[in-house]
């Protein structure tokens, strides 16, 4: 008797958290991405007729190829959620050149010295800027929308090929 | 010498490949940074909430008579102060009304429906239910009538105005008895009947059923209010003087002379009072009260048979059980 309390307790608890819940559906660009939901995985994308209660929740989705989302979002009491994540991409770049004794920096915090080097870089714009001997001698925008090539020259701007 | 130009050429070739494959291709692509360069960008990111509707479906009965037009105004949570939506439409079957998600109490039955036909003699109705977040609401019927007809006043004595308890007093529609009760000690007496008798056109008052004389009867119109007050005063009036009689029975003859044969000037009605001046051995002679219009009332003198009456008894003025006023 106390066994079939307890069951019908837990199924009036379920009943009633569930008609509290909102209906969630995750889409993602690219397709096939898992989704993480306050921690825990949810399944890979595209997610349809989830359920999540309304409050503060954290997406995370990662993608090997793109940059990691992380949204902190408040679900309204609603009858539906409906997400679209467009993950942005990285590409890889080439940059080149053919100047002596510079120190690159990009976004303020990636140094090289290297004449010719590979970069994973988001797509988007990145602030450049070039050190000679510890004295900033260039600072330059470029931007990323597809895996290519930059030759630099000193005081012009980077070149793509 | 050919071929051993060929191997030099295929070693060399070997060790490079293997040195290419050793090294990464790094020789020709140059070094990769180690770490992946983003630029915090915002992501793209789009959010769309999707609200649902509160459908809320309220049959209605109409008792009788129809309001032409009705007045509904939702309120929730209680507050009966700002209503959510108010719809003024011609008087439904059922009354549909859709509202935003989330606007309903979803606890507490602090959800109303106020229902307020735009005619007097209808009385708002309330409707408290429990909310929805969304989806339909099937309210159970609603029966909406015209307010009660209402007739009250006091019972007394014509000729000394005590109040009578105990009288009988009804609303009747044609002869058929829609409503009854008894006056109380005070002979104060209240009677309701259902709106759908505003504009009955045979409705009266009677009371006094049970009382040997004439039983008061008045007709009611309600078309213009839905209370009226009629004070009734029983038996003879003050200006008969004693000894009164009251006729025992219908159609008591009331002649002009004595004699047999003369003319009858009225038959009168069982419990019909005579004020007794002369008397014969077989006649009284005497005045009744007639009503000539605006309630004014002229005596008339004449004469009945002594058996066709009985004496005034003003301590007993109730008929037996039996009903038959001869038998007092």
């Amino acid at each position: 008797m106390f066994r079939n309390y307890k069951w019908f307790l837990g199924s009036l608890l379920l009943l009633v958290n569930l008609s509290a819940q909102v209906k969630l559906s995750v889409k993602t660009i690219p397709k096939k991405v898992n989704i993480m939901l306050d921690g825990i995985n949810i399944g890979k994308s595209p997610i349809i007729n989830d359920r999540i209660n309304p409050g503060v929740h954290k997406f995370e989705i990662i993608k090997s190829g793109f940059a990691p989302i992380t949204y902190d979002i408040l679900v309204n009491p609603s009858q539906a959620v409906h997400l679209d994540f467009f993950m942005n991409p990285i590409y890889q770049v080439k940059f080149k050149t053919q100047e002596k004794g510079l120190v690159f920096e990009l976004n303020g915090e990636h140094l090289w010295d290297d004449p010719f080097i590979r970069l994973d870089l988001e797509a988007g714009d990145h602030f450049l800027r070039v050190f000679k001997l510890n004295e900033i001698i260039d600072e330059q925008t470029i931007h990323v929308d597809e895996p290519k090539k930059f030759n630099y020259y000193l005081k012009k701007p980077v070149s793509e090929e | 010498m050919l071929k051993q130009t060929f191997n030099w050429f295929l070693y060399i070739g070997g060790i490079l490949t293997l040195i290419m494959f050793m090294s990464g291709c790094s020789l020709l692509k140059g070094p990769l940074y180690p770490d992946v360069i983003y630029n915090n960008r915002q992501p793209l990111i789009s959010v769309t909430y999707e609200y649902g509707e509160i459908e809320i479906k309220l049959p209605l009965n109409y008792i009788g008579v129809v309001p032409e037009i009705i007045s509904f105004e939702v309120y929730a949570h209680g507050d009966t102060a700002n209503p959510i939506i108010s719809i003024l439409q011609e008087a439904p079957r059922v009354f549909f009304v859709y509202l935003p998600q989330g606007v309903l109490d979803i606890h507490n039955k602090s959800n109303i429906i106020k229902i307020i036909p735009q005619d007097t003699n209808f009385r708002p109705v309330n409707v408290r239910f429990k909310g929805i977040r969304f989806g339909r609401i099937v309210l159970p019927p609603k029966s909406i009538q015209m307010g009660q007809l209402i007739v009250n006043g006091k019972v007394f004595l014509n000729k000394d105005e005590t109040p009578l308890g105990g009288v009988d007093v009804s609303i009747q529609n044609f002869d058929n008895v829609i409503k009854e009760t008894t006056t109380n000690d005070s002979g104060f007496y209240q009677l309701s009947v259902p709106g759908e008798y505003k504009y009955a056109q045979h409705l009266r008052l009677v009371a006094g059923n049970n009382m040997i004389f004439k039983p008061f009867k008045q007709k009611l119109d309600f078309s213009k209010t839905l209370k009226m007050r009629y004070n009734i005063g029983m038996g003879p009036n003050k200006a008969m003087e004693d000894p009164i009689y009251l006729t025992n029975r219908e159609s008591v003859h009331f002649r002009e002379q004595p004699d047999i044969g003369s003319e009858t000037l009225f038959l009168l009605g069982a419990g019909e009072a005579i004020s007794v001046t002369r008397v014969t051995p077989g006649e009284y002679y005497g005045s009744i009260e007639i009503e000539v219009g605006s309630k004014k009332m002229v005596q008339l003198d004449g004469w009945v048979n002594r058996t066709d009456v009985f004496l005034l008894d003003l301590n007993n003025v109730f008929k037996k059980e039996s009903g038959n006023v001869s038998e007092l």
